[in-house]
């Protein structure tokens, strides 16, 4: 049904290092010949009227494809009409149609030559665009280059995104703002591990939870989630806890519990864990009312001990229906005695008043026999701290940093410890072998301002801060090596570079640079074991959640909103646990080396009580997530995931389009075009009540423009109805009954999630060359060309003999022509004509002369020093 | 000695000076605008945008000229009438389709200072034009420690493309420091008040202060010339980030030589914010007095501040919208829906209105702030409905640079926005020919 597209983004104005002139294929006089006698007078009755020179529509002009040379120019092009051709979607069907043998025949031509082109076409590996670490990847780079694990670049402004991903060296862009902070940044970092994290005042800070509204409750319903952490009561965050040590939860109370109750219990969890709990009772503190617990205004705290980090911190009403007065029929009434409540007026009061306020009164306890047994809840959670962190740098720092060996040791150091550590450092941070010349300008200013501030540390310092701003530690170069080829090898710590951030996001640790500095890496079974050792590291979660997270697209759940009144349930602790099954499902493939078809079908997930509950699977209680096998539900593979059927949903219903598109894009890699302008909308209103969905959009592929993309993308939607717009199994929508079937352009016909995922199972070269295209785009950095076409197809093919193995897709990537290789810039005279780069003005690089002097002298002097 | 107060860079005189160096600090080389509140008050220039459009029938006046009666919208401005103008006609005609379908709001957003049609492409190559407060801001430069502040309201952690093939630096960005460079807004008030003050830490003596920062000028020159060493052999899109890389640098350098002097004397003037208030209400307002006090202590003079970026879904329940804005905004003659937007409209306003409340308070050379300042406020869709591009919401506060203000301006219909914005560049000195689609200067038709 749908292969692979690679979508080719060559426009980008002049590409001086496009391939040069002389490498292009020739073409026979024989297809010269039958693109003027066949090819053009087939697309002049058929295509011209709407693809020519008079209308353009989707910006393509088959007309000025004269002759047979554009297949090789437009290459991506042709390719589309091949496809458009054999799907039978051009011309569309209000159009006359071109006999079936006819058309099938020039799409063959077509599809044949291209494929000799691509065959005599000399390899091209491509060229990466240097790399700027992205923000996931300067956090774990200085994390592992100095033991600060600050994760500094959360602060940082939002990485560009490309091709679908935020590593790809073309788009990442570098703005003064962002200079400012990698300044600020390297100063901290290098400071932490020095000499510890900087002393943070204690701040308060008002966590926020979204989407929760608590239901009323007023009979015992029974089972329930006696942690509470599942019930909208509980507050759940995701909050960063700036340093080890002590902190304050202040917790903020809300809603009316019956008089006579017990006192609740608050517990305290940190991901997912119950760190500690403490009881409230309402009852013990001044109340403005006596009839019932106000809760309103009223603040318990919790003193606790928290570690450095992302922390999941909830606040949760354990047991929140025991302990209410009897008559609510919960378990373990509470045994405390309510007065009923006397009516008493005044001793002088007329018997109009009486009457008056006997009324009230009765109003007043009818009113409060509705309170609910439900209503207490926590509304907001503020966060205080630090207090009593220890200070000082880590040992693991430390031992970072001093590679001379003094640290801790009676020796002190050496007057030649500075450039031993410097040498060392600049090596890692640059991720290359370097020069002596290289470093001595880093050595000059740790010894010139060790000088000044009569420490070696402090000198230091000042070095690691050069260092953590320079080019080379902030991108990833390679350089160009001289060779004839059209494709030159990339060095060995380059390709080390590659793997590293390829799979940890993060720099290459000592095992590799070892491999590269031995010249090793390019030996099949170092590099199979290098990369199996790094697939198994924790390090890998890097992977998941960085590739992951933007191929299935659960990151764009942070900022999903969903219409509260419709979807109730949608509050941030359901949010948090869809995003982290997804994380786990894909981290447990990485590990454990499951095969990618599990993605489709797979029978098991990671689930905590709150999900299950989702999905309707019994069993799973509390909040640790835990493996479970789904078989006899109707969920498998991601695509069943909560979390995927939310970001491929609307805020306020499903989109059988949306899903339909994602499978396309996300799974088989064959994104559809985007919607003409002009396109009419769906009537909201209507849907679910005068009219079902499913007539709607059935109606609207009535059009024929519409229905060549709609036809392969709502059928797909249509088979995941089941699940609505936050991932819940139903079977009506609004008033309609669901009907999850759909047809295929191809004819096949299927009903409901799992006939779905069979037809998808069959599809499973598609999808592997699709994944194969996703992994390969973020493995390298770039965009991925028509010259890449070639490189999927080969990894795709050798896939099901390993059983689609993950495992097996990385190191087929990390094997394949363009992950190793470069292809070398284009001549000097090309580039020199090319040159466009932006210097702003009146700031022309100093004359060498300027530059001799600023060298060997390291601090230039400031007015009236020295 | 010198005469002129014109600021001479450090750099400059040093390479005019050859390799002599030790010399004394010469009083040219302190910036004659560095001191805060100098004689003459200068001129600031601001954009405050709202996305998703406006209910036009709720902000346009009935009549023009001055003395029309204040639609719904704009009721918060009564205390501020004498203050502001209200402009009919504009256009951003480079925010249309033009052949390009769907991602009026990418293009909304990036054609609204620039007038430039921009690239539809989520990839590699975005491209639009030079901004009108990045004009503004290159000129000024020199004369405050940053060009330009940008501000946002929405957390823009989104994935891919943002709007239809639209790369999300479209619906996130107004300004655009080059063709290819967007200026991605900051949006936590902490890192704001960080950047604005956070140079100052005051646990050091001035001398340790003073020695940090020569620290940082020589790294700024190491890694400036190892740059410079490297690109030399480098291919072109290779060199073109690391000419990114050497501009940034450059501009922190001349920043570090103007900050060395005046920071010392600066206190903030509002304590530092611990991150993002919980209420949108609260965090707008924050944003906008961390706007205020950079006016105030002329960190800077341009400003763009985003109260949402285009095509923003915040919801407004605490106002009886619990809905996600750019869907309600395609509410088809909805009356429901289109009051709800009305509502969040309104709420746009008021808050801007809380700002000027505040500058007007703000005491500034010879008058108030707000005196001295030109605030452009709007959207780049009039109707967000129909996404339509025309006859944009445009409102001018402030007395700045001499406008006429407390009238109902009317120009030809689809006069360019960018023709305002020459107009603006004018009164804040700068003699600019051409930016986007400008046709000329601005011209009103009526109402003055």
């Amino acid at each position: 049904m749908c292969s692979v597209v690679v979508r080719a983004f060559g426009a980008s104005g002049a590409l001086p290092e496009a391939a040069p002139d002389t490498l292009r294929p020739a073409q026979s006089a024989s297809v010269l010949a039958a693109f003027e006698t066949v090819v053009k007078p087939f697309m002049a009755r058929h295509c011209y009227a709407c693809h020519g020179n008079e209308k353009q529509k989707r910006d393509l002009n088959l007309e000025s494809f004269t002759t047979a040379a554009s297949l090789v120019e437009h290459g991506e092009r042709w390719e589309m009409v091949v496809e458009r051709l054999r799907g039978r979607e051009m011309p569309p069907d209000d159009e006359p149609q071109p006999d079936e043998r006819e058309r099938q025949a020039v799409a063959t031509w077509i599809a044949r030559e291209l494929s000799r082109i691509d065959r005599t076409t000399p390899p091209d590996p491509g060229r990466v665009t240097a790399r700027r670490l992205n923000r996931a990847e300067y956090n774990n780079t200085v994390r592992d280059l100095l033991g600060v694990d600050l994760r500094p670049a959360d602060d940082f402004p939002q990485d560009d995104s490309g091709y679908g991903f935020d590593n790809i060296g073309d788009v990442l862009s570098l703005s003064p703002a962002l200079m400012e902070k990698y300044m600020s940044a390297a100063d901290r970092v290098a400071r932490t591990a020095l000499f510890g994290p900087a002393r943070t005042p204690p701040t308060l800070i008002r966590l926020r939870s979204e989407g929760r509204r608590v239901r009323e409750v007023r009979e015992f319903p029974g089972e329930y989630d006696v942690t509470g952490l599942s019930l909208p009561n509980a507050f759940h965050a995701i909050h960063r806890i700036p340093l080890d040590g002590e902190y304050i939860v202040r917790v903020f109370l809300g809603g009316l519990r019956p008089a006579g109750s017990e006192p609740i219990s608050l517990a305290l969890w940190v991901d997912e864990r119950e760190v500690q709990t403490l009881v409230y009772d309402a009852e013990q503190t001044a109340a403005f009312e006596i009839d019932r617990q106000d809760f309103s205004g009223k603040t318990a705290e919790f003193r606790v001990k928290l570690a450095a980090g992302d922390r999941w911190v909830s606040v949760a009403i354990p047991r929140i229906y025991e302990g209410l007065p009897a008559r609510y029929g919960g378990p373990n009434p509470s045994p405390r005695i309510v007065p009923p409540p006397e009516f008493r007026p005044p001793p002088n009061a007329s018997p109009d008043r009486v009457a008056f306020l006997r009324t009230r009164f009765e109003e007043t306890r009818a009113e409060l026999a509705k309170i609910p047994m439900s209503g207490v809840r926590v509304n907001a959670v503020e966060i205080g701290g630090p207090y009593g962190h220890e200070p000082g740098p880590s040992r693991a720092s430390l031992q970072r940093v001093y590679t001379c060996g003094h640290v801790g040791a009676a020796v002190p150091h050496a007057p030649a410890c500075a450039a031993r550590i410097m040498r060392s450092f600049v090596r890692r941070a640059f991720r290359r072998p370097v020069t002596t010349a290289e470093v001595a300008k880093y050595v000059r200013l740790v010894e010139e301002a060790q000088r000044e501030e009569r420490s070696l540390a402090e000198g230091l310092a000042v070095g690691i801060q050069a260092v953590l701003v320079s080019p080379d530690f902030l991108f990833r170069i390679e350089r160009d090596r001289p060779g004839r080829s059209t494709a030159v090898p990339i060095s060995q710590h380059e390709l080390a570079t590659r793997l590293s951030y390829f799979l940890w996001s993060s720099m290459p640790d000592a095992g590799l640079r070892r491999a590269a500095s031995a010249g090793t890496l390019r030996n099949p079974a170092v590099l199979a074991a290098q990369v199996r050792r790094m697939l198994r590291d924790r390090k890998s979660r890097a992977l998941a959640e960085n590739f992951g997270g933007q191929w299935l697209q659960f990151r764009a759940l942070e900022s999903t909103t969903r219409d509260r009144e419709r979807f109730p349930d949608f509050e941030d602790y359901l949010r948090f646990s869809m995003r982290r099954e997804t994380m786990l499902f894909l981290e447990h493939l990485v590990r454990e080396d499951r095969t990618i078809l599990d993605s489709i079908d797979g029978r098991y997930s990671y689930l905590n009580e709150r999900l299950a509950r989702h999905y309707g699977i019994p069993g799973v209680s509390g909040p640790a997530f835990r493996r479970v096998d789904l078989t006899g539900s109707p969920r498998a593979g991601v695509l069943t995931h909560a979390s995927v059927l939310t970001v491929s949903s609307y805020a306020t219903r499903t989109s059988p389009v949306l899903r339909g598109k994602w499978i396309l894009e996300n799974l088989l890699n064959a994104p559809p075009p985007e919607p003409p302008p002009d396109v009419p909308n769906l009537d909201e209103k209507a849907i679910g009540t005068e009219v079902s969905l499913r007539a709607q959009l059935e109606e609207h592929r009535r059009n024929a423009i519409c229905a060549s993309c709609h036809r392969k993308m709502d059928p797909l939607g249509f088979g995941l109805e089941n699940f609505d717009a936050v991932g819940a199994w139903r079977t009506m929508d609004g008033n309609f009954p669901i009907d999850a079937s759909g047809s295929l352009p191809d004819g096949e016909t299927f009903a409901g999630p799992e006939e779905l995922r069979q037809i998808l199972r069959e599809q499973r070269d598609a999808f592997a060359r699709g994944v194969t295209a996703k992994l390969l785009t973020y493995a390298l950095g770039r965009g991925l060309e028509r010259y890449d076409a070639k490189t999927v197809r080969t990894i795709a093919v050798r896939l099901p003999a390993q059983d689609y193995r993950f495992t097996a897709l990385v190191l087929e990537i990390v094997r394949s022509l363009p992950f190793q290789h470069r292809r070398p810039a284009a001549t000097a005279s090309a580039r020199a004509s090319t040159t466009r780069g932006v210097r702003p003005s009146g700031a022309a690089p100093p004359s060498r002369a300027a530059r001799a002097v600023q060298s060997s002298q390291p601090f230039r002097a400031a007015g009236g020093h020295r | 000695m010198i005469i002129t107060r014109r600021h001479l860079p450090r750099r400059t005189f040093l390479k005019g000076m050859g390799a002599a160096i030790a010399l004394p600090m010469l009083d040219a080389m302190t910036p004659a605008f560095a001191l805060p509140r100098a004689k003459q008050a200068p001129l600031r220039l601001a954009f405050t945008y709202v996305p998703n459009g406006i209910t036009m029938a709720d902000w346009t006046p009935k009549t023009a000229g001055p003395g029309f009666e204040l639609p719904r919208i704009l009721t918060p401005l009564v205390p501020f009438r004498r203050d502001t103008v209200i402009i009919s006609g504009l256009a951003q005609r480079n925010g249309n389709a033009l052949g390009d379908g769907p991602g009026d709001h990418a293009r909304a957003a990036a054609s609204y200072l620039t007038g430039v049609h921009p690239r539809k492409t989520a990839g590699a190559d975005i491209q639009s034009g030079i901004s009108v407060d990045q004009i503004a801001a290159q000129h000024l430069a020199a004369e405050t420690r940053f060009a330009s502040l940008e501000l946002g309201c929405d957390d823009s952690r989104t994935v891919g493309n943002c709007d239809s093939g639209y790369s999300c630096a479209y619906t996130n960005s107004l300004a655009w420091r080059g063709p290819a460079t967007p200026m991605p807004p900051e949006t936590n008030p902490r890192l704001v008040f960080e950047r604005l003050f956070g140079d100052i830490d005051t646990s050091l003596t001035p001398e340790a202060r003073a020695r940090r920062q020569r620290y940082r000028r020589s790294i700024l020159d190491l890694v400036g010339d190892r740059t410079r060493q490297l690109s030399a052999d480098l291919g072109a899109s290779d060199r073109q980030k690391l000419d990114e890389y050497l501009s940034s640098i450059r501009d922190i350098e001349q920043r570090i030589e103007k900050a060395e002097q005046d920071l010392t004397g600066l206190t903030p003037p509002i304590d530092k914010p611990t991150g993002i208030p919980v209420l949108y209400a609260d965090y707008v307002t924050l944003m906008f007095d961390l706007q205020l006090v950079a006016f105030q202590t002329d960190c800077t003079r341009v400003v763009t501040m985003m109260m949402g970026r285009e095509g923003s879904m915040r919801t407004y329940p605490e106002i009886g919208v619990p809905d996600p804005h750019h869907p309600l905004t395609h509410h088809r003659g909805n009356q429901e829906w289109i009051e709800r937007v009305t509502k969040v409209n309104s709420l746009h306003m008021e808050l801007f209105a809380g700002f000027l409340t505040k500058l007007k308070a703000t005491p500034d050379g010879d008058g108030s702030l707000l005196d001295h300042s030109m605030i452009v406020y709007g959207s780049g869709l009039s109707d967000g409905n129909r996404h339509t591009h025309e006859d944009l919401p445009v409102l001018i506060a402030g007395h700045g640079g001499g406008l006429t203000a407390g009238t109902h301006v009317v120009c030809a219909k689809d006069t360019p926005m960018t023709n305002l914005y020459l107009t603006l560049l004018d009164r804040m000195g700068l003699r600019e020919d051409r930016l986007g689609d400008s046709t000329g200067r601005f011209e009103p038709v009526a109402g003055l």
